[in-house]
């Protein structure tokens, strides 16, 4: 018998142990946490991958297939270090206001 | 065979380490509960006992291998004293949240300044509302005994909480006295191997431990609350079935010592009780109506027990062996939770509190007798003059 009354939407795993996420955990979405988002230009780019390698979240990867670098909005936190570490210039930082998808637009917040 | 021995509390906590069969151990050395892991080393090299046994480099160290150990499906076993009790204090959250049952011995000692090393409850009671199982061991006896019945708590699927079994510094940990040590098969019988519902598996992996977003924080929070709820029954099981097996004689919450035709009580944890009785056979023989209640566990807290039993008496007398400075009595923590059981009762006792046994020190027969004085003062005015009452140090004496 519970001892509380936890909505089905609401509910955590016990201890919050989840399954080891293979590619991307969905429990912790963290791109609505972005101010800034980094724009890309793929005329500048030059594929030296420096964006896939510092990006702590691993939020930019080589799409090989099309041969540039692709950007995942989920979980990027806007952490601006790809902008900085861009070695072409072909990144830069836009505010997450400017877009018509912009997080803080999102009705809810979580 | 059971055999009975002479020994300390360290060594009979080691002894129940070694019953329990505790597979991964992790010291860091501090006086007094040192001695626990002196006894547990020796085991080990002696090869009584099959456990790993690592030299943490500090308390939060400590506390991190077991809750990696415990993670990974191992009964462990750590410990600590004062200020180690409290260098340790981050890792109290994450490891009664992640629910990993993992035991920490404690012979508690004061915290600096500057450098006591006496016997006081406060280290382990400044964790006490991090969601461990905790209660003190008033001799070696109970402390062998305690360490198999957090055990068995703790590990209960229906509770799955960490554990501070503590015991007074020096008083238990260093004072021989009468230890029956069972036969392997009675703790056995008693103590099911540990099965964690969620380990650390390479066949099925799992994250412990993930970030998570502030609304399921309260989720988490409302877990947690629920393992301590569900705890008083699991310990009243356990209590049974551990009576039953070993031959004891434990009421699971609260131990009542002559309190038959009592008007007034001593309240308090720990090993200072063993005085108390002396204190309550002298005046109960001058024709004093005074008894003693003794608190077997700080958390879960025995709400309904405290009031059912204490409001039996006319005035109730705690006895702080802790500090918790500027709280609502300014004085000790226990009084605050005994008054707050009391708050709903028809019939509530005066309540005091007096701050004894600090620092280290003695509580000795005089001193319970000038609080039975207090006491008696308190019934005949028919009101509490003062919350606290600092034994030895009021210039306005009872």
């Amino acid at each position: 018998m519970p001892y509380f009354k936890i909505p089905k939407e609401k509910e955590v795993p016990l201890a919050c142990i989840t399954p080891a996420p293979v590619g991307e955990q969905p429990m912790m979405i963290t791109g609505n946490w972005r101010i800034y988002r980094p724009v890309i230009d793929h005329e500048k780019c030059t594929l030296c991958m420096n964006c896939v390698m510092f990006c702590p979240d691993a939020c930019w990867q080589l799409n090989e297939e099309e041969d540039e670098v692709v950007w995942n909005a989920k979980y990027c936190k806007g952490c601006s270090i790809c902008v900085r570490e861009c070695a072409s210039g072909a990144l830069t930082n836009e505010y997450e206001l400017n877009f018509a998808d912009g997080v803080v637009r999102l009705e809810k917040p979580f | 065979m059971a055999k009975e021995l002479i020994m300390s509390g360290c060594a009979s906590a080691a002894q129940a380490a070694k019953y329990a069969k505790v597979e991964v151990i992790c010291s860091y050395p501090i006086r007094p509960y040192t001695a626990i892991m002196m006894e547990l080393a020796k085991m080990v090299a002696n090869g009584e006992l099959d456990a790993e046994f690592i030299h943490g480099e500090g308390e939060h160290a400590q506390l991190s291998v077991v809750a990696g150990a415990s993670a990974a499906g191992a009964r462990a076993l750590t410990g600590s004293s004062g200020v180690g009790v409290t260098y340790a204090f981050e890792t109290y959250s994450p490891i009664a949240g992640g629910r990993l049952p993992l035991q920490m011995m404690i012979a508690d000692r004061a915290l600096d300044p500057p450098g006591d090393f006496g016997s006081e409850h406060t280290d382990a009671m400044s964790a006490r509302d991090q969601g461990w199982i905790m209660g003190w061991a008033e001799n070696p006896q109970e402390a062998f005994d305690n360490s198999l019945i957090y055990y068995r708590v703790g590990e209960d699927h229906r509770v799955l909480l960490p554990q501070m079994a503590c015991q007074d510094g020096y008083f238990v940990s260093h004072i021989p006295g009468k230890v029956v040590l069972p036969d392997q098969s009675q703790v056995d019988e008693f103590l099911p191997p540990y099965k964690l519902p969620h380990p650390l598996d390479p066949k099925h992996p799992v994250s412990h431990g993930p970030q998570i977003r502030p609304d399921q924080g309260t989720i988490m929070d409302l877990q947690r609350a629920e393992a301590m709820l569900a705890a008083p029954a699991v310990i009243k099981e356990a209590i049974a079935d551990f009576n039953k097996i070993f031959g004891r004689n434990y009421s699971p919450f609260l131990e009542e010592f002559m309190t038959d035709g009592a008007e007034m009580v001593f309240f308090l944890q720990g090993a200072h009780s063993m005085t108390c009785r002396h204190a309550v056979r002298h005046l109960r023989s001058q024709g004093v109506k005074v008894g003693m209640v003794r608190l077997r566990f700080l958390r879960p807290w025995p709400t309904d027990d405290v009031a059912s039993v204490l409001s039996k008496f006319k005035a109730v007398g705690v006895i702080e062996t802790n500090t918790s400075y500027g709280g609502a009595t300014r004085g000790g923590s226990l009084l605050h939770e005994v008054r707050a059981s009391l708050y709903d009762c028809p019939q509530r006792p005066l309540t005091t509190s007096f701050m004894a046994g600090l620092g280290g020190e003695m509580v000795p027969l005089r001193e319970f007798y000038y609080m039975a004085e207090v006491m008696s003062k308190m019934m005949k005015e028919g009101k509490t003059k003062k919350n606290v009452y600092w034994v030895n140090h009021e210039f306005d004496e009872a």
